[in-house]
């Protein structure tokens, strides 16, 4: 219970930040809203390349977009020493990793809300067909990207760590919520949402993994 | 609700509030402290000076358990500093002139999640914000507020909690006179109440507070560089 308020108190924290100084928003929105453009830009006018390509930019631009709100989330720590404050006290570091993760959860969904109006408005997107496919892809994608974004993103402020570190350990790592997402987003469109359950499975499993190192490592992360 | 009560430990109680064998600290190739040994009794209050890069900074975080040394150990009242970090944390409190507040909450949120995260009842804070002159600001964001006035902030959430151990790196470092007498009010609180102060700063003119004065040189602690600047009995 003590676990739960802790971890709580840290999601509204960093959520009350987000939504105040928006930040997040700011960078990953636009940037996932310019590499979608780009990419229909480069892959030319033809409609039917362009819904082919959708399921993949789509978790594409979630991906990059998550490794942007794990860097931000880190920063607002790392500004004032921060996180110092958060190591420093005596608490379960694995509830602080849950609250980050939460809060991170919701700015991924919002996120994803946005996304996929972009995908369907510049792809042609038909998404009516699958909707509740894909809104089960995407609620389990958010919470495996935001466990590895929560886990990883204090490297990008930690001082013995280059700042390179972020996107080069969770690109890879994020690989399977990426090839399962856009599976289950290619499946659902084309009218096949019975043939998704082993890609759904994959992202259930990714999601326990990382929940689980998280909560197990995070504390060796953030000491000193 | 209170802070949750640490653990009792009777041994500890009456241990030293710092002692250190031999403590080293070194980043990369280049040792901040070197063989710091030291004893420091409990309602203490020692001013350690030294210049910038001395090692203060260093010495007081290996104390708040935000660094671990390198070679050598010790226990912060009575606990280990590598394997019981958590208990010392609960008794021990570091201020330095990085306040660790979040620019986007007002005052008084920085402090009501100081609060959640040691376990302690928010109806502390206007208090607290009394004491250090913000409490008419308590709803405004700390991104506008001057240095004097996080650190003073800073100094509020220092004193929602009665931590046993408090560790002051450089307090006074871009204080208008009334922030500094703020510093001093909160030194002195905690020695009548037979708390322990390490302060840390590169000005002569603060032993007035002190018990004891000790002198960092190139990360070498020199513990007794002169007799204590006043007795350690409480006013």
């Amino acid at each position: 219970m003590k676990s739960l308020r802790l971890a709580a108190a840290v999601a509204a924290k960093d959520l009350r930040i987000e939504l105040r100084g928006r930040h997040a928003a700011g960078l990953a929105l636009p940037f996932a809203g310019t590499l979608l453009l780009a990419f229909g830009l480069a892959l030319g006018p033809g409609r039917t390349l362009l819904e082919a390509a959708g399921p993949g930019l789509l978790w594409l631009a979630l991906l990059f977009g998550s490794t942007l709100l794990a860097r931000r989330a880190y920063e607002a720590e790392a500004e004032d020493g921060a996180l110092e404050g958060l190591v420093l006290a005596p608490v379960d570091k694995a509830s602080v990793f849950a609250g980050k993760a939460a809060a991170m959860a919701v700015e991924l969904l919002v996120l994803e809300g946005s996304v996929l109006v972009m995908v369907a408005v510049l792809f042609g997107l038909p998404l009516g067909r699958g909707i509740a496919v894909i809104v089960a892809a995407l609620a389990l994608g958010t919470v495996g990207l935001a466990a590895v974004g929560s886990l990883f993103g204090v490297l990008a402020v930690v001082p013995r760590a280059r700042e390179a570190a972020l996107p080069l350990l969770v690109m890879p790592l994020a690989t399977p919520v990426l090839v399962a997402g856009v599976k289950a987003t290619e499946l659902a469109v084309a009218g096949r949402g019975g043939e998704v359950g082993s890609w759904l499975g994959l992202l259930v499993a990714f999601d326990l993994v990382f929940l689980a190192a998280g909560t197990l490592v995070f504390e060796y992360l953030v000491e000193e | 609700m209170a802070e949750p009560a640490p653990t009792p430990r009777t041994e500890t109680d009456t241990a030293p509030a710092i002692s250190l064998t031999g403590v080293t600290r070194v980043f990369g190739s280049q040792p901040a402290i070197v063989g710091v040994r030291l004893v420091v009794g409990r309602g203490e209050v020692v001013l350690l000076r030294g210049a910038n890069g001395a090692g203060k900074s260093t010495l007081l975080r290996v104390l708040a358990t935000a660094l671990s040394p390198t070679y050598g150990g010790g226990a912060v009242l009575g606990f280990d500093l590598v394997s019981e970090r958590d208990e010392i944390r609960r008794r021990t409190e570091l201020l330095t002139h990085r306040t660790r507040l979040y620019e986007e909450l007002t005052a008084a949120e920085n402090l009501r999640f100081t609060c959640a995260l040691h376990g302690i009842g928010p109806g502390l804070v206007p208090a607290a914000l009394e004491r250090v002159g913000l409490a008419g600001t308590a709803d405004q964001r700390v991104g506008g507020f001057s240095q004097g006035m996080r650190q003073r902030l800073a100094i509020a959430r220092t004193t929602l909690r009665q931590a046993e151990l408090l560790l002051l790196d450089e307090p006074y470092a871009g204080l208008d006179g009334h922030a500094r007498k703020v510093v001093d009010e909160a030194v002195l609180a905690a020695r009548d109440t037979g708390r322990t102060v390490v302060l840390a700063t590169h000005e002569a003119t603060r032993a007035d507070l002190a018990t004891r004065t000790m002198l960092i040189e190139a990360g070498r602690l020199h513990p007794n560089p002169g007799p204590p600047a006043r007795s350690a009995v409480p006013r």
